[in-house]
């Protein structure tokens, strides 16, 4: 399995595309490493609300997919340079200033790839 | 030898060079007979350069001793690149990664306090004085050897390394002591990451790219797997915009694990198609230093394994283990050959507009030709809709035809001595020249046209040996087709062509594996042919001789009760026990204790396969291997005791651990620890280990035991080794019904075999280690249920199948 360092990992988030959403927040994530799949969403957590597969899902040229349906059977390809949106649904958590921001996916030959940022809303 | 380089390429003496490197393990093709033979055939394949790894673990089996004697004289090796005309890229760690044990660090290191290996524990940098002490220690001994030779024209530091904080200390410092100690030319990093790292503290910028790691997908149906590559050149620009672009590693194969798929099934699923877009791929994006990663597979014979991999690293490579050149070297060769003939060593991309869904095109302009190159690609799936199988449509008005993941390099107004070659989508093989005359080789094809510029049209679809001539001012053209299967057999010598063989060497020799009639061509002669009669070794190939079981012992005396094991190492006691604190690396580790008869319970984790005695009877015996999937095996298990098990008031515990490799470090951590990790009883007694590494047999000649858990066979055969003949033997354990054994030919392990799923069931039986009169030992450990009576379990072995196979034979003809 790869190890990516945590300088790279952050590379994929979009600096200020934290959203709030009306019952929930959206993010952006560009594929800026490479190639590859993401074979599961574990959680998504803004500030203490965390967001499991369930309520999490992810949109790329207009295609929707639901964290839940997201496997390593049924992995999503994520080209290097693609942009997708991560929504996240269920409660607000997004504050106005800095938020703290932790992703966690799957990747087959990464195993787990925990992202972990700080995004501000004005 | 003066290296430099600039944007473009590296230039040695002043002449720019295109770099078409190859890697190989000394350590797993070990001795110079096998060193030398690779060489000779990469040379063949028209690779420049050879691309060595030195592994410090094998060269170093305790602090301050070095061994660079018999198999591990790697002056040799470096003699050898030198007399076959191969340049050297030198890349000694001192972590090398390549599913070596430990990474290649040796494990002395790792267990030293204060040593922090490669300066990092997970992600996080640690520096670490001690570590960069002994770093120095490897260096001083191994930078001797490699600057006394003038063909090394690159030097890497570290591999495949990152950290969070990415401080530059470490990389700094090791480029420092390799320049203090005497390295001239160019030192890169390679960056798995393809981000950049490192570049500010290396001459040039290198990466590595492999972009089919998982076996369980199918490449060609990811039209993306190539994204990165696809944009490699804007990454080396960003990285680093005055060194020319240096893939350090690029795909041509892959390695499988314990529980992968098998090499049958990578192969056949990378094809040649793979190395054939990687590498025209690379050239597209201006790549002028390419170094395939593998070219020549290995064996991990002795402990040279990390635990993820098994006995063959064939690594799918273009020529395989058993030293057989394979279809993806043949590939490789035309790429090589085409570069041979044409120097792309200063090329500019230029636009190209130009769109097709699935197709790749990019367009470049050659300073030194002065001409255009067009590359192009089809990643459309096969049997699907794929239009471009149909034609793609060039904006210069051609058609090109091209099947699903092909991949074609095109010449656009390429000036040849007698005609110009406005565009062809028939590829060039090979071209010989003088001052007067030029012959072209072009690979027949059906579907393809060369346009020239005064209008003719000559098809593609072409016999072999179809000669078209063009005289033009004192000056002749020929432009000479062969078919793709002759192409595999066509050997381009720089002035001459040798067709039909198997392969030739550079000094010409011709190997076939038949009788054969072998074409030349030159420009002076013209064709002709000589007969190769080989009617001697005609069937011998591939066929099967069952070996005859001279002997079968019990081998296992550690487990019988009345064994004398007073002379083996004492663990302080409750100290550890693991293979660090006791100084035992072997595969196979003994542990020898007294534990009372009021024990309910024993709890152990041990790596990787273990089994438990108990007053010469098993409790247990399990794989302990973590799982892939991102699974892992409970490692930790607690076994239930009684009266039994425990049958005297004092009882004798015999703990076997096979360790199958450390970590090899990319990811985890190289001083994870093996053999036996934790060991615990309930209630809590004392226990006061004896430790002992490696089975009897390797050990001592008297080891015939009472009990039949450890087995060996024995058989003897002769082989008869001759001059001028290549010959690959192989032993198979297609019928073997055994689920593990050890495999030591003449003394020497060379091979673990662990039935499982895609099991490898064919054992190298390396030349190095072959005699005229072998000795073949095959230890099996087996399990208990397994084991119906000890009498009945020796007669069962005695009647095993071992086969002897030979894989090929060719025979040399100057």
């Amino acid at each position: 399995m790869v190890v990516v360092p945590e300088f790279l990992i952050k590379r994929i988030y979009q600096k200020g595309s934290l959203k709030k959403l009306e019952n929930g927040a959206s993010v952006n994530l560009k594929n800026v490493l490479g190639p590859g799949f993401i074979s599961g969403f574990n959680y998504v957590k803004i500030n203490n609300t965390t967001y499991e597969a369930k309520d999490v899902k992810f949109i790329m040229n207009g295609q929707e997919y639901l964290g839940t349906e997201v496997s390593e059977e049924n992995p999503v390809a994520f080209r290097l340079g693609q942009v997708g949106t991560l929504v996240m649904t269920g409660e607000q958590s997004v504050i106005d200033g800095i938020n703290k921001i932790v992703i966690e996916a799957l990747n087959p030959e990464a195993g787990v790839v925990r992202l972990s940022i700080e995004d501000e809303v004005k | 030898m003066e290296i430099t380089f600039d944007k473009y390429s590296l230039m040695i003496n002043g002449k720019r060079v295109f770099i078409k490197s190859g890697a190989f393990h000394y350590f797993r093709t070990p001795g110079i007979e096998m060193t030398r033979d690779r060489f000779l055939k990469m040379k063949a394949g028209g690779y420049n350069t050879v691309d060595l790894y030195f592994n410090w673990n094998y060269h170093s089996p305790s602090q301050g001793i070095y061994d660079f004697t018999g198999i591990k004289d790697v002056r040799k090796v470096l003699e050898e690149a030198k007399k076959a005309g191969l340049y050297v890229i030198a890349r000694p760690g001192p972590f090398i990664n390549a599913e070596v044990n430990a990474g290649g660090l040796p494990f002395w290191l790792l267990k030293m306090e204060d040593v922090i290996p490669r300066n990092r524990v997970g992600t996080e940098y640690k520096y670490s004085a001690k570590y960069m002490e002994y770093v120095a220690e490897w260096y001083d001994q191994i930078i001797p050897i490699i600057k006394d030779f003038d063909n090394v024209i690159l030097f890497q530091i570290e591999n495949e390394y990152a950290t969070d904080s990415m401080e530059e200390d470490y990389i700094r410092e090791l480029y420092k002591m390799a320049r203090e100690r005497g390295i001239t030319c160019p030192i890169f990093h390679n960056d798995a990451y393809f981000a950049g790292l490192w570049a500010d503290c290396v001459d040039i910028y290198a990466l590595d790219l492999y972009p089919y790691i998982n076996p369980n997908q199918n490449w060609k149906h990811d039209s993306f797997c190539f994204d990165t590559l696809d944009n490699v050149e804007d990454i080396f620009r960003c990285a680093k915009c005055d060194s020319p672009p240096f893939i350090a590693e690029m795909q041509s194969g892959w390695f499988d694990k314990w529980d992968g798929m098998g090499y049958k099934h990578i192969r056949e699923a990378l094809g040649d198609e793979h190395i054939n877009i990687m590498t025209k791929t690379a050239l597209s994006q201006g790549v002028t230093l390419f170094n395939h990663f593998l070219t020549v597979g290995g064996t991990n014979w002795g402990d040279l394994a990390c635990d993820e991999v098994y006995t063959s690293y064939e690594f799918t490579a273009p020529i395989d283990e058993f030293g057989v050149p394979q279809s993806n070297f043949h590939k490789a060769k035309e790429i090589n050959y085409f570069l041979e003939s044409f120097d792309l060593t200063c090329t500019d991309p230029i636009d190209f507009d130009f769109y097709q869904e699935n197709i790749y095109a990019k367009m470049r302009h050659d300073n030194t030709n002065n001409c255009d190159w067009l590359f192009i690609r089809n990643m459309g799936i096969p049997q699907k809709t794929n239009e471009a199988e149909n034609g793609i449509f060039l904006p210069n008005g051609k058609t090109i035809k091209l099947k699903s993941c092909d991949m074609k390099i095109c010449p656009i107004n390429l000036k040849l001595k007698a005609c110009e070659i406005e565009f062809s989508d028939a590829e060039i093989f090979a071209k010989l020249e003088n001052e007067y005359k030029e012959a072209v080789f072009f690979i027949s094809d059906k579907d393809a046209n060369i346009y020239l510029n005064d209008g003719t049209v000559i098809s593609g679809d072409q016999q072999d040996y179809t000669n078209f001539t063009f005289e033009k001012d004192g000056k002749t053209t020929n432009i000479i087709f062969i078919t793709k299967h002759l192409s595999d057999k066509s050997w381009f010598l720089g002035d001459r062509m040798i067709f039909n063989a198997e392969y030739v060497l550079p000094n010409g020799a011709v190997a076939v594996d038949r009788n054969t009639e072998i074409a030349y061509f030159d420009l002076q002669y013209g064709f002709a042919k000589k007969n190769c009669i080989v009617n001697e070794f005609n069937n011998r190939a591939s066929s099967l001789e069952a070996l005859e079981i001279s002997d079968v012992q019990f081998c296992s005396p550690e487990i019988d009760n009345d064994f004398d094991y007073s002379n083996w190492q004492k663990i302080q006691v409750n100290g550890k026990t693991d293979a660090f604190s006791c100084n035992m690396y072997n595969e196979f580790v003994w542990y020898k204790a007294k534990i009372p008869y009021n024990l309910t319970e024993i709890t152990l984790s041990a790596r990787h396969l273990f089994a438990v005695y108990i007053n010469g009877k098993e409790i247990i015996n399990r794989n302990s291997y973590k799982l892939e999937k991102l699974q892992e095996v409970p490692e930790t298990i607690s076994v239930p005791l009684n009266k039994i098990i425990l049958n005297k008031d004092i009882n004798e515990l015999t703990i076997l651990v096979q360790n199958l490799g450390f970590d090899k470090g990319f990811s985890g951590d190289t001083n994870n620890p093996r053999g036996l990790v934790l060991f615990e009883t309930t209630p809590k007694v004392p226990i006061e280990f004896y430790v002992c590494e490696k089975l009897s047999p390797e050990r001592t000649e008297k080891y015939e035991s009472d009990n039949p858990y450890l087995s060996k066979i024995t058989v003897n055969f002769d082989i008869d080794i001759k001059d001028n003949v290549f010959f690959a033997k192989y032993i198979s354990f297609e019928d073997f019904r055994c689920r593990r054994a050890t495999i030591f030919l003449n003394g020497i392990k060379i091979g673990r075999y662990i039935k499982r799923r895609h099991v490898q069931d064919k054992f190298y039986l390396i030349n190095e280690f072959l005699k005229p009169h072998n000795t073949l030992d095959i230890v099996v450990w087996e399990k208990d249920r397994n084991v119906k009576s000890a009498w009945g379990f020796k007669s069962d072995l005695k009647n095993v199948k071992i086969l002897l196979g030979t894989f090929k034979i060719y025979q040399l003809f100057k």
